[in-house]
């Protein structure tokens, strides 16, 4: 595992790609701070992280593009998964390294509330407490960058889909503002949530029995909740969707409101996709 | 030290390996042979656990390559069909990072890497950036990397592919020396090499187990019969008029083709086993005035034997 982490993390400072990533995000931290601290004196660092965070759409796939889809298109995949280490081990490796080159961006970025602190009133818990916010974040979408370069041997096919899918988490928000709350269309999207759930299980697993079963498991139970209980399901999409709001969790942050729960949230949505990459390697080999 | 049980490898309804089964005793060089495309480097993968098997199970010294991968792992050094260097790395530098993978530490690992690179002889490139360096130089760093930490098994899937004549010849001669104190799996689609250097071949074709024996033992296990290809200017009435009077004439089969000149026929004649037809032939179309313009021994190589057989399996395959 050390083996891999240093060379990661040394590949990234030896190519552009670390600094790249690091000019861009303190490049973005600057610009904000200098707007709502500097022009429009507000004495609240964490509306300028708040503002950096949509910039992971392009910031994260710099990083991940090529985790892993670069190893299996030179075919260095064949010496790392020969190598007397486990996938796990080589997986967390480069993931660790990853977080590292984002947490030397974090540690400059916690300088700037001390050096606001210099001019003048500045509550340090609300910042430090949303630069921890976005640490967090960033290291979820790390590992969904992560996750898809595991799926393809192309950069550019990483890179694209990574931007659209952290897009969509923050288009989510709008979604989910928009969606009716009457039980019965929850209803129906919910049936067909399920029959998306077996599909994407069938095409994962072969396996006709376990998806047929897994939608009917989750068409029943809709349907006895429908019947028994359908308040339940009242504004029940709203909740479910929030589950995939990643964004909304952070934005909360920069007004003093602090939430345990959202680092609990993005620590587990990490420790996710970075078992999924695992699965992914192991399975490509299956297959 | 190597028991390979009927592995099988199927993508979809597509069978890359079908239930093969072999061993490898240990200082042993056990030649790969197969056309393009008959799962040579598909079960080269499974070897090293690369890939996982369908069915079956690869034990390396003992180890079970899918139940204790990192032990097996341990005694394998690999070097794949496409040298896995890194472009933008040092010679020096990736073997240092292969070294620390596959867990050597300290000053046992600046030994190692020392020694591989006088080993693959590449010292004196040990700076240069691997982007920069030709085809024969990548193939000899990853097979340094293969050699880190002296592994009791070194798998190499064709590796002279790329290289230039002298260049093949030194990987021969390396390949040899590694075969005193390991043991050693390398695939080829050239005959010649492996007859060379290895101690025993095996032949695969569609994933299948042809044969596996010693070079000496496989030619002659299709070699039996000798026999001449055979040019003469006469009609096939009385070619065969002739060689039906002849004892030492086996079988014989007519090929002659379309360039050849009008009234020349051409024959493939097969002895009896132990017997000479050479003058036999030449004495009764002299008597019969009948010239002989070409009389050419059939010599099987390996490389006919190997057509042979992979051509039996096809046709085998076919019906």
């Amino acid at each position: 595992m050390r083996a891999i982490y240093k060379k990661e993390l040394k590949g990234y400072f030896t190519s552009f790609l670390g600094y790249l990533f690091l000019a861009f995000l303190l490049f973005f931290v600057g610009i904000y701070q200098y707007l709502y601290n500097f022009v429009h004196e507000y004495a609240n660092f964490a509306y300028a992280v708040n503002a950096v965070a949509t910039f992971f759409v392009l910031l994260v796939p710099i990083l991940t593009m090529r985790v892993l889809a670069e190893e299996r298109r030179q075919k260095t995949d064949q010496l790392i998964y020969t190598a007397p280490v486990s996938i796990t081990k080589i997986i967390l490796g480069k993931y660790l390294a990853l977080v590292s080159v984002f947490a030397v961006g974090i540690l400059v970025i916690c300088i700037y509330p001390l050096i606001l602190k210099n001019y003048g009133n500045t509550n340090l818990h609300i910042a430090y407490s949303t630069i921890l916010a976005f640490f967090l974040l960033g290291c979820t979408y790390l590992a969904i960058g992560m996750f898809i370069s595991a799926l393809t041997e192309s950069q550019v096919f990483a890179a694209v889909m990574t931007f659209l899918v952290i897009l969509l988490t923050w288009l989510i928000d709008l979604v989910i503002e928009m969606l009716p709350t009457d039980h019965q269309t929850a209803y129906f999207v919910l049936l067909g949530c399920a029959a998306l759930i077996a599909v994407l299980l069938y095409v994962l697993m072969k396996n006709v029995i376990f998806s047929v079963f897994t939608f009917l498991a989750g068409g029943a139970s809709l349907t006895v909740i429908l019947f028994a209980k359908p308040t339940l399901l009242d504004g029940s999409l709203e909740r479910v969707f929030g589950w995939l709001s990643l964004l909304e969790r952070f934005n909360i942050f920069r007004y003093g409101i602090f939430q345990g729960s959202a680092y609990f949230y993005y620590l587990t949505l990490t420790f996710l996709f970075v078992f999924l990459t695992v699965q992914a390697i192991k399975k490509r080999r299956w297959e | 030290m190597i028991q390979v049980q009927n592995l099988v490898k199927r993508y979809g309804d597509f069978c890359a390996v079908d239930h093969l089964s072999f061993s490898v005793e240990e200082g042993e060089i056990l030649g790969f042979l197969g056309p393009n495309g008959a799962g040579k480097s598909t079960t080269m993968n499974m070897l090293t656990g690369y890939l996982s098997a369908t069915e079956g199970d690869v034990l390396i010294n003992g180890h079970n390559i899918y139940e204790e991968p990192e032990l097996a792992k341990r005694d394998i050094g690999y070097l794949p069909e496409i040298p896995p260097v890194y472009p933008e790395m040092r010679v020096k530098e990736y073997l240092s990072f292969a070294a620390e993978l596959k867990g050597l530490t300290g000053n046992r690992r600046r030994e190692a890497v020392a020694s591989v690179m006088e080993a693959a002889r590449i010292t004196h490139m040990k700076d240069r950036l691997i982007r920069h360096l030709s085809k024969g130089y990548r193939q000899r760093t990853g097979l340094a990397q293969a050699l880190l930490g002296n592994p009791k098994v070194i798998i190499l899937d064709e590796p002279t592919v790329g290289l230039d004549p002298a260049q093949i010849i030194e990987m021969r001669e390396l390949i040899r020396r590694l075969a005193k104190e390991h043991t050693v799996i390398l695939s080829s689609h050239i005959l010649f090499e492996v007859n060379e250097v290895c101690d025993r071949i095996l032949i695969i074709n569609h994933g299948k187990k042809v044969v596996i024996d010693t070079p000496s033992a496989i030619v002659s296990m299709l070699g039996g019969t000798e026999g001449v290809h055979l040019c003469v200017k006469a009609s096939t009435e009385q070619a065969e008029r002739i060689f039906s009077r002849i004892p030492e004439v086996d079988r014989f089969v007519l090929e002659t083709r379309e360039e050849d000149r009008e009234g020349f026929v051409r024959y493939e004649v097969l002895a009896k086993p132990e017997k000479d037809v050479c003058e036999p032939l030449f004495y009764a179309f002299a008597n019969a005035q009948l010239p002989i313009y070409e009389m050419r021994p059939i010599s099987r190589s390996l490389e006919e034997v190997f057509i042979a057989m992979t051509a039996e399996e096809n046709n085998a395959s076919n019906l």
